[in-house]
Order: structure tokens, then C-alpha cells, then sequence
């Protein structure tokens, strides 16, 4: 088989499944490109390329998608739609590898797919087939790595899950973060924040890293209705972690609907921890956002007498 | 206390573009409820909803709450929110809470709690709000309100399609409101027909001159905004009055009765889209692509502020804009959408589309 370079635009769910998928490529023999970490650079011609109402999150994305337009042979976009019954993705997974199709249709790039649509009847494991498939790979070697790139995955899962326990014992200011993980983990949008509360003494926790399936059980409590997977975890992780933090920051990025519908729920019903809700445009830089944390550290350490 | 005795509850579903008739029909004649009707939506309606709404929900959100508002006022006690996907799944809860907290007392019915995917358990809700309620009746009335949602489709589709083309201005509108509002207090089966045909005898009377070749719009877009005339400022009529066939496909009943299978739509729009992108995505890129193969002199994309979905089309509808050279107009609406500012732009559509048919012909 002939090696083929498979980029991952760095975005979007490759921050959930960055082990999975790099591991799943590298054992079937494929050279991986990632995007590299955003820039201003990247985000600026990501909100120029896409249209101009959608998402942050989505913009950046497609920031990174052009950032490897042409310098690998396939450019991996999964088609997300949901993982079962009350566990949908935000439609933005549903469009996000037809969008990139037609936005970038005159480029001659092309794309690889899978579709997970468990309700449809198509699982991961249907869609690893078919990803092995596209790249000419045999049904044995698609289902080992797979399968290995499955093991890894938890394995890093578990891990991460197990340091932030460990974070949470710690007896320092703790603030919980409830976004999505590709907004606090990227570079650009969250990083300057957990940046910014480390620097102050403050402990970020991220709310979606959690046990998952506990997390799901939990968001029912805290919103019987929602269905949205990513939110259900963050919001069942808010269930688990809120007697063991000083406050709740909620990050989305603008302008997101099921973000703000879910966390407008939550604000009005979390009684008793100190709530900020900042929405990130990524546009007019960080210092008005830094005012807003600092005020709101200072409230959280008035709290807990340390001020 | 007697269950019999009981009074009726008074329950309320907000507006809905014209689908408030046959709601209404199945809950006072099916269910056996008195049915409150909201004011009708108006830009108080959207404010008091914007307000206390969080910014960055879709506009049908803000709309509905604001209505839920009204009926309240009105003396609603029983509010009843539908499902679906998409955001809409979960307007209801945020809803709920956003009004008990301002202070209302009422009873929610959230059909999104009551879907797991069986019909049987949507029933659940029905007795909820009427314990002595038969399945049967409910059925049967059910029958005849979708047949109902059938007729309004049709006489609504036909009326954009002919109304900017009748020698006595206001006929059709007339003639069109008379079939609404008989919609609206119908109680039977038979009132439901005799004012269809009685609609459709009145529009083949009135007198048309429609040119050979008239300017052709299609309209495609989100699922609330797109039909109800308040939310998009009854835009259809507004460009039909300048001389244009109105075309959409997007309604209830083609969504819901007439729906060709999303793998069946999808086939023809293979070299645009490979999944279904959205709830209504297919659908519109289908409308759109249809409309252009028609030679259609251009389509309006009507959607909410915030939509998500629809906002992902939109690079699908700029590629068919561009390989059938169809002008597309991309219209969103939020509270600060005002009349003046959308007559501008279509107007300047008009200009644009009537210019390009001249030099073409
Ligand atoms: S959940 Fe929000 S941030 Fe994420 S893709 Fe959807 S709209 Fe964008
Ligand atoms: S389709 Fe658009 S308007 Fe309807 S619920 Fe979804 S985002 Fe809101």
C-alpha cells in the first residue's frame, strides 16, 4: 500500500479524540499532519473564510482546514449526527464535512469522511471500517488498529481523568470550567484564560474531563431535556465536581446557541458558587476578558475570607 | 373532588404561523380542552421574549416565549410546548424555568419529556391533559386536523403563487384570510371541506393577468421563520406584490406528509451534500437546486439569527448560486429586524432580477 498523508485539521474534536485517531492512522501505516497550534494568524483567516454568523469554534476550524489545503492527500473530517438515543451532536458536526466540501470545492483537496450516526445504525466501529476502506486497507489491519487505537484512547482517557481528581484534592482556589474542551484547550480562545487564572493562584478544572458515563447519568439531574452529548458531560461533570470548587466560569464562544441555552439553564438553577458567563469572539483581544476575571477572582476570594 | 366536575383547562400553544387552526382543532374537538388562543405575534411579542431570553438562542425561541407570555396574560393555565430536533428539543425546559421564575403559575406540558421514540408514550401527555381523553377520538380528530394542515399548505402555496397578479388588488389576500379564519373555527370534518372548496372556488374567480414568462422566486429556509409571516415580515407578500410567483415547498405537510425519505432527496443533491446537514437542510438544498433547474429567477433564504443549520447551507447555496448563475438573497431576522431596512433589500432584488431577465430575453 502506498503511504498516504492524512491531515487533522487541529480543531474541533480533535481535541476529544486527538489518541484515537492519531493511533488508529499511524497503525495503519498513514503519515499524520496535524495543523499546528492556532495562531492569531490562523483564527483571523479562519472568520474571513466562513460565513460571517457561524461560531467561533467553527471559524477557527476552518482556519485549520486551510492551513493544510494542499499539503497532504486527505484532509480527515468526520460527520458526526449522534451516539444514540438523547446523545446528539450540535448540527454544526452534522454540516462540517459537507460545509468544508463546498467551501473549499475549487481547491481540488481532498477529504476523507466516516459518519457516526447511532441512531441510524451507524457506530464507530462501522465507521473505522469505512475509513479503512477509503485508504485501501485491509478489513484485518483496519479492525487491529482500531482496536488498539481504542485501548490507547481509554488508556489516556483514564489518565487524564485520574490527574484532574488528583487537582481537585488540592487545597488552593479551585475554578471549574464548563465549556467545550476544543474551546479551553485551544491555544488561542482558552488557553489565555486558564493562563491567566494560573498566574493568579487558581486552579482551573475542566468540567468535560470527568467519567463519562457517570457524567451522562448526572446531567439528567441537572437538565432533564438536554440533549446534546458534549454539553451533557460538562454539565454532569458540574453535577460531580461542584462541592470541590470556588466557582464556575462558563466558556463558550460566540455566538453559540446550545451553549447559551444550556448554560442560561444552569446559571438559574446552581445556587450558591460564584458564576461568571464569558463568551469569546476573539476579536477584541484579552484585556477586557482579564477585568472580568479579575473581578470575578476577587469576589471568590472575598468568599472563602481570603481577601 | 369529582373528576367531571372539574373545569376544562385552558391551554394554550403559541402561534405558529397559520398552524394554530388545526392545533386548535385537535385539542378542543380530540381532546377535549378549551383552547386559549394567544394574541396574535406582534413586535411586543418579540420584545418581552428577547428580553428575557438568553442573546444567542435562535428567534423562534424569543418568539414563542414571548407568546407564552401573552397566553398567560390571557388566562392560559396549561402551556404546551412541542419537540423536535435540533435546538427546538429543548426550548421547552429553558422555557419553563425562564417563566417560573419570572413568577407565572401554570402547567407545563413539555411533549420533549415525552419523547422516547413511542408513540404510545406522546399519548401519555394527551391524558395528562385530559384524563378522560379517548385514543380513539384523539385519532380520529388527529386524521382531520392533519388534513386540515394539508389544506392550509395548499391554499397558501397557491395564494403567494397568484397574488401579485390580480386586477383587483386585495382580492386574493381577502379571499385567503376568509379561509384561514373559517380554519380557525371550524369543529367538523364537513366545516373543514365546504370552506376548502369554498376557497377554491373564490380563487379561481378572481381575475388574473400574469404575464408568459412572470419573474419566478423561490423561497427556501428555516422551519419557523420561513412560514410564518409575522417572524419574516410576511416577505412572500411583500415580493409577490411587486409583480413575482412566489414559490415554496417548505411547509408542514411537505415536510411531514409528503416527505420523499431524506436518502430519497438526498440523491439528487449528491454533488452538494453527501449527508443530511441539518433538519431542513436537504430540503432546501434540493428546493433551491430545483428551482434553479427550473430557471427560476432567484431564491430567498429566510432563517433566525443564530441558526445553526441554516447558517451551514449557506456555503451550499452560494455553489448552486453560482453554477446555475441564480441570484440568492440571504436574509436573517432578530428583534432589531425592521420593515424599512428588508423592504430596501428586496426592492433592490427586485431591481436586480427584473433588470436580468431583460437582458437575458
Ligand atoms: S456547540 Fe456551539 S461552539 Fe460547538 S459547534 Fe455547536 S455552535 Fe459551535
Ligand atoms: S432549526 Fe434553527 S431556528 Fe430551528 S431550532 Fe434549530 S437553530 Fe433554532
Amino acid at each position: 500500500m502506498e503511504l498516504k498523508t492524512v491531515g487533522i485539521p487541529r480543531g474541533m474534536l480533535y481535541y476529544r479524540y486527538e489518541t484515537l485517531w492519531k493511533t488508529f492512522f499511524e497503525k495503519l501505516g498513514a503519515e499524520i499532519r496535524v495543523s499546528d497550534s492556532t495562531t492569531h494568524r490562523i483564527a483571523e483567516r479562519g472568520m474571513s473564510l466562513t460565513i460571517d454568523e457561524a461560531c467561533l469554534s467553527i471559524k477557527v476550524y476552518f482556519g485549520h482546514v486551510n492551513e493544510l489545503i494542499g499539503k497532504c492527500d486527505y484532509i480527515f473530517i468526520p460527520r458526526i449526527c449522534n451516539f444514540g438515543r438523547n446523545r446528539d451532536m450540535c448540527p454544526r458536526f452534522h454540516a462540517m464535512y459537507d460545509v468544508a466540501r463546498n467551501m473549499f470545492r475549487n481547491s481540488g483537496q481532498k477529504f476523507l469522511t466516516c459518519n457516526i450516526d447511532v441512531l441510524g445504525g451507524e457506530g464507530e466501529l462501522k465507521a473505522f471500517l469505512s475509513l479503512g476502506q477509503s485508504l485501501g486497507c485491509s478489513v484485518k489491519s483496519t479492525l487491529g488498529a482500531y482496536k488498539a487505537a481504542k485501548k490507547e484512547e481509554q488508556r489516556v482517557w483514564k489518565k487524564k481523568v485520574q490527574k484532574q481528581k488528583r487537582l481537585l484534592e488540592k487545597d488552593v482556589l479551585k475554578i471549574l470550567i464548563a465549556g467545550h474542551d476544543y474551546l479551553i484547550e485551544d491555544s488561542f480562545i482558552g488557553k489565555p484564560i486558564t493562563d491567566f487564572l494560573k498566574k493568579s493562584g487558581v486552579l482551573p478544572i475542566s468540567a468535560g474531563i470527568v467519567d463519562r458515563d457517570t457524567a451522562l447519568k448526572r446531567s439528567v439531574d441537572m437538565s432533564p431535556t438536554c440533549k446534546w452529548q458534549l454539553n451533557r458531560e460538562i454539565i454532569g461533570g458540574i453535577g460531580m465536581y461542584k462541592n470541590k470548587i470556588d466557582g464556575i466560569i462558563f466558556l463558550s464562544a460566540f455566538p453559540c446557541g446550545p451553549d447559551a441555552m444550556v448554560n442560561e439553564l444552569m446559571l438559574r438553577r446552581i445556587d450558591g458558587l460564584p458564576m461568571l458567563n464569558l463568551i469569546l469572539d476573539g476579536q477584541n483581544g484579552t484585556a477586557g476578558t482579564e477585568t472580568r476575571l479579575e473581578s470575578f477572582l476577587d469576589i471568590i476570594r472575598f468568599k472563602r475570607g481570603l481577601l | 373532588m369529582n373528576e367531571l366536575k372539574k373545569p376544562k383547562k385552558k391551554v394554550a400553544f403559541p402561534r405558529y404561523a397559520n398552524y394554530n387552526a388545526p392545533i386548535r382543532y385537535l385539542l378542543e374537538n380530540g381532546l377535549g380542552v378549551r383552547c386559549i388562543l394567544p394574541p396574535r405575534l406582534t413586535h411586543r411579542t418579540l420584545e418581552i421574549g428577547a428580553k428575557y431570553s438568553p442573546d444567542f438562542v435562535c428567534t423562534p425561541f424569543k418568539i414563542l416565549l414571548g407568546n407564552m407570555i401573552e397566553a398567560l396574560e390571557e388566562g392560559a393555565d396549561t402551556l404546551v410546548m412541542v419537540y423536535g430536533i435540533c435546538k427546538l428539543g429543548y426550548y421547552g425546559e429553558l422555557q419553563e424555568q425562564i417563566l417560573r421564575d419570572l413568577g407565572y403559575d401554570f402547567d407545563f406540558v413539555n411533549l420533549s419529556e415525552y419523547d422516547t421514540g413511542k408513540v404510545k408514550d406522546l399519548f401519555k401527555a394527551t391524558k395528562y391533559v385530559n384524563p378522560q381523553v379517548k385514543f380513539r377520538k384523539v385519532l380520529k380528530t388527529l386524521l382531520e386536523a392533519v388534513k386540515m394542515t394539508d389544506y392550509i399548505d395548499e391554499v397558501t402555496s397557491e395564494y403567494y403563487q397568484n397574488c401579485g397578479f390580480e386586477t383587483k388588488k386585495g382580492a386574493y389576500k381577502k379571499a385567503y384570510q376568509t379561509f384561514i379564519s373559517n380554519m380557525y373555527s371550524a369543529n367538523s370534518k364537513d366545516e373543514i371541506e365546504r370552506a376548502y372548496k369554498k376557497v377554491r372556488q373564490a380563487f379561481s374567480q378572481i381575475p388574473i393577468s400574469k404575464p408568459s414568462q412572470p419573474l419566478r422566486v423561490g423561497v427556501v429556509g428555516e422551519f419557523y421563520t420561513a412560514m410564518d409571516q409575522f417572524s419574516n415580515f410576511d416577505v412572500e407578500l411583500k415580493l409577490a406584490e411587486m409583480g413575482v410567483e412566489i414559490h415554496r415547498w417548505m411547509n408542514v405537510s411537505n415536510m411531514f406528509l409528503h416527505y420523499p425519505g431524506e436518502k430519497n432527496l438526498n440523491v439528487r443533491v449528491k454533488e452538494f451534500t453527501t449527508y443530511q446537514m441539518g433538519p431542513t437542510s436537504t430540503a432546501n438544498i434540493r428546493s433551491a437546486k430545483e428551482y434553479a433547474e427550473r430557471g427560476f429567477d432567484g431564491v430567498i433564504h429566510v432563517k433566525s439569527a443564530n441558526c445553526t443549520p441554516e447558517i451551514d447551507v449557506m456555503p451550499v447555496l452560494q455553489n448552486i448560486s453560482a453554477d446555475y448563475k441564480m441570484p440568492i438573497l440571504y436574509l436573517t431576522y432578530d428583534a432589531q429586524t425592521s420593515d424599512v431596512g428588508l423592504m430596501t433589500r428586496l426592492e433592490a432584488f427586485y431591481d436586480m432580477i427584473y433588470m436580468r431577465k431583460k437582458v437575458v430575453k
